[in-house]
């Protein structure tokens, strides 16, 4: 507060003026306010406000700069940064298989991308994750809550519906096996409405929308602070047409990116986007690849493919920066995303839907 | 756009004017380094001016799930579904057909796809308690001729179809007056008849279903093995044309496909057909498939699958329509038959 005029970054012709005036603290030049200053030293009001809003910010700055001790930006080792990363949660995905490929889940402050045909479970996942990150954290969850942005509109919520309740069933399940008090405390306030009410649901019809939505998300976090995961379904969809330019979509990807790792980190929010694929076609075969193109590729820190082999749909970890490249199996059920039951098993009800032609007449007794 | 009205510092709006900034659009597609550039304004001015015009684009943009699933009012409730006219059909779809989206039926020459889209464009003329959406529709023809003797056959027999409806609000709906067809041959056609003459009926509010027969026969013809590119670019464009068009007007497009016989394992699983064995895709590849919301096949059943109890009663063959994939449904299937008041599911 007591910093000298002369150290500000000012043009020198208004540094010359504020001298002759008289100023010599910074403290003065607040408490004159910008009418007193733009009478004593003969400049307009705008420019006096300016001038007061550079005084501030550098005011600012120093505040922040004594605080954090040496250096502007935080310090800290490499062991600090393992145990924060160890204490931090996973959302979990409800199959088992895709947790353990993943390390546990689906990652707080980091970009995960979800990759496949159409019609493979993507959004189905994502339908999962944003009810499975709102289990309180008694049942192994991070206890937070979603935002959904959706650029197709195949967020069909009935089907989220059906999926809080079969993840609500689970935790019932579970209290009543451990019979713990804070479970069932947790369980009074975990139903159906209230995972609904804490899915935030944004519709983007072009790439615009999605811009502007993610330039208002940090704000968006701050208010609502117990948000832990950001879905975007698709981020390929409103890039795919529109654009001569492949250069500016590269660009615009490039800076969605960014300002997602960075809401990602901020907030300590997983990330989570969905991918098409294209075809690209090699010398004797084409292949299916990941859309958006190669620089797209290291946007996300984790990258998962879906895929089918027959008519049995298979997950591989593809990219990521601790785990091992693996594949597995999984199933979507009537109650979402889950582990291919064991053979043995499979007289269920969650097996017939499965293989419909094996047994038509389940689907007819229904 | 007029810049004033935005809630900026005159400093900004000067700026903007200066730089000949015209509309919100130019802003977003610039980075925040090239329009403190531009604009030469401060990095703090320039997040305020990103964050003020992203606002004025969203606000009042956000809901919850719980307000979605609560959201009973038929002009905005995602529950609001096109039904089949048939309960075991609409039964398989949860509902019908949803309102937002491309839904395509794709199959064989004479699986009944057409026979479903002329239902559908029936369906769509019922008030809303009855499953429609109280407007007429638009049919698309590219190839065929429109079947307006099979249309006029299906009108008459409509008592017989829909029994759940009263005689004379059956009565009262005039079919041939609000059905409209287009032909559209080629590409250029079709864009034509996309981009102008159907959003106008759309918001006239005249049509409230677009069905296009068929998709791929527009690009049977025009597009060798090395265009792909360029076949590619239009089925992305007639895609999000169409999804554009059913966002902002609310209203179902089906698109007809045909089927292309599958050559290896790894075309059938691009597709993603579910059921091991299947010698038909649908055609138009992965490009077409990413634009759809939903996909269901029809296709004539074999003889020996049929289930023993139908044969008694169905002397026609027996039909099978098939989720390939929806968000909203398992992959499923059921039967139906075409009989002369139109397609009916059988149980």
């Amino acid at each position: 507060m007591q910093r000298d005029v002369g150290s500000l970054p000012l043009a020198p012709a208004l540094r010359a003026r504020l001298f002759t005036a008289g100023f010599q603290t910074v403290q003065e030049l607040l408490e004159t306010g910008p009418c007193g200053l733009s009478r004593e030293i003969g400049i307009s009001k705008e420019e006096a406000l300016e001038l007061l809003q550079v005084v501030r910010q550098e005011c600012h700055g120093d505040v922040a700069r004594t605080a954090a001790g040496s250096g502007a930006s935080r310090k800290c080792t490499a062991l600090e940064l393992l145990e924060e990363e160890q204490a931090q949660g996973f959302i979990i995905t409800f199959c088992s298989a895709l947790d353990n490929i993943l390390g546990g889940g689906v990652q707080l402050t980091k970009i995960t991308e979800v990759c496949g045909a159409p019609g493979v479970g993507k959004t189905q996942l994502c339908m999962q994750l944003a009810v499975d990150v709102q289990i309180p954290e008694c049942f192994g969850g991070v206890a937070g809550e979603a935002v959904f942005i959706d650029t197709e509109g195949s967020f069909i919520v009935d089907r989220v519906a059906d999926i809080a309740a079969a993840c609500v069933q689970h935790c019932h399940l579970i209290a009543e096996a451990h019979q713990e008090e804070d479970h069932l405390k947790a369980l009074e306030t975990f139903s159906v409405e209230s995972i609904l009410s804490h899915i935030y649901y944004f519709r983007c019809r072009d790439y615009i929308e999605l811009l502007a939505q993610v330039y208002l998300l940090p704000d968006f976090l701050s208010e609502h602070s117990k948000v832990r995961l950001v879905v975007v379904d698709g981020i390929a969809f409103p890039f795919r047409h529109d654009f001569e330019d492949l250069s500016l979509r590269t660009r615009l990807l490039n800076g969605l990116a960014q300002q997602l790792i960075i809401i990602a980190n901020d907030h300590k929010s997983a990330v989570v986007l969905t991918n098409q694929m294209t075809t690209r076609i090699g010398q004797s075969q084409s292949t299916l690849v990941p859309a958006l193109g190669e620089s797209w590729g290291h946007a996300a820190t984790v990258r998962l493919i879906f895929h089918w082999d027959n008519s049995q749909r298979l997950a591989t970890l593809y990219k990521s920066p601790s785990q091992k490249e693996s594949t597995i199996p999984y199933h979507i059920t009537s109650h979402g995303f889950r582990d291919v039951q064991p053979p043995a098993v499979t007289h269920s009800a969650e097996g017939a839907e499965m293989n419909p032609r094996k047994r038509p007449r389940r689907e007819e007794e229904k | 756009m007029d810049w004033d009205q935005f809630d900026l510092n005159p400093k900004v709006i000067a700026a903007l004017k200066k730089a000949d900034i015209k509309s919100i659009k130019e802003i977003l597609n610039l980075s925040g380094a090239d329009l403190q550039r531009l604009m030469k304004l401060s990095s703090a001015d320039i997040q305020c001016l990103l964050k003020t015009v992203s606002h004025m684009l969203r606000r009042n943009s956000m809901l919850t799930a719980l307000q979605l699933y609560q959201d009973k009012d038929h002009l905005t409730s995602q529950n609001q579904k096109l039904s089949l006219g048939c309960s075991v059909l609409d039964n398989l779809l949860k509902g019908g057909i949803p309102l937002v989206g491309i839904t395509e039926v794709a199959g064989e020459s004479s699986a009944g796809k057409t026979q479903i889209s002329l239902q559908l464009c029936l369906c769509v003329q019922y008030p809303y308690k009855y499953g429609g959406l109280e407007s007429g529709a638009v049919y698309i023809c590219t190839e065929d001729v429109f079947p307006s003797k099979r249309l006029q056959q299906v009108i008459d027999q409509q008592h017989k179809l829909r029994a759940d409806v009263p005689a004379e609000v059956i009565q009262k709906i005039k079919f041939g007056n609000s059905i409209f067809v287009e032909h559209a041959a080629d590409l250029d056609t079709f864009h034509n008849c996309i981009t102008k003459r159907i959003s106008l009926l759309l918001a006239r509010g005249m049509v409230r279903l677009v069905v296009v027969d068929s998709i791929a026969a527009l690009f049977r013809c025009e597009f060798g093995a090395s265009d792909s590119v360029t076949k590619a670019r239009y089925l992305q464009t007639f895609g999000a044309q169409l999804h554009s068009l059913s966002t902002r007007f609310r209203t179902p497009i089906v698109c007809i496909n045909q089927v292309t016989d599958t050559v290896s394992d790894s075309e059938a699983a691009q597709c993603c057909c579910s059921v091991a064995g299947n010698r038909v895709s649908p055609a138009l590849g992965i490009t077409w498939a990413n634009q759809l919301l939903m996909r269901l096949m029809v296709s004539r059943t074999p003889q020996p699958e049929r289930p023993p109890g139908v044969m008694s009663h169905h002397t026609g063959s027996v039909r099978t329509l098939r989720v390939v994939f929806a968000p909203h449904l398992p992959p499923s299937f059921c039967y139906y038959t075409v009989k002369l008041e139109g397609v009916k599911g059988i149980k």
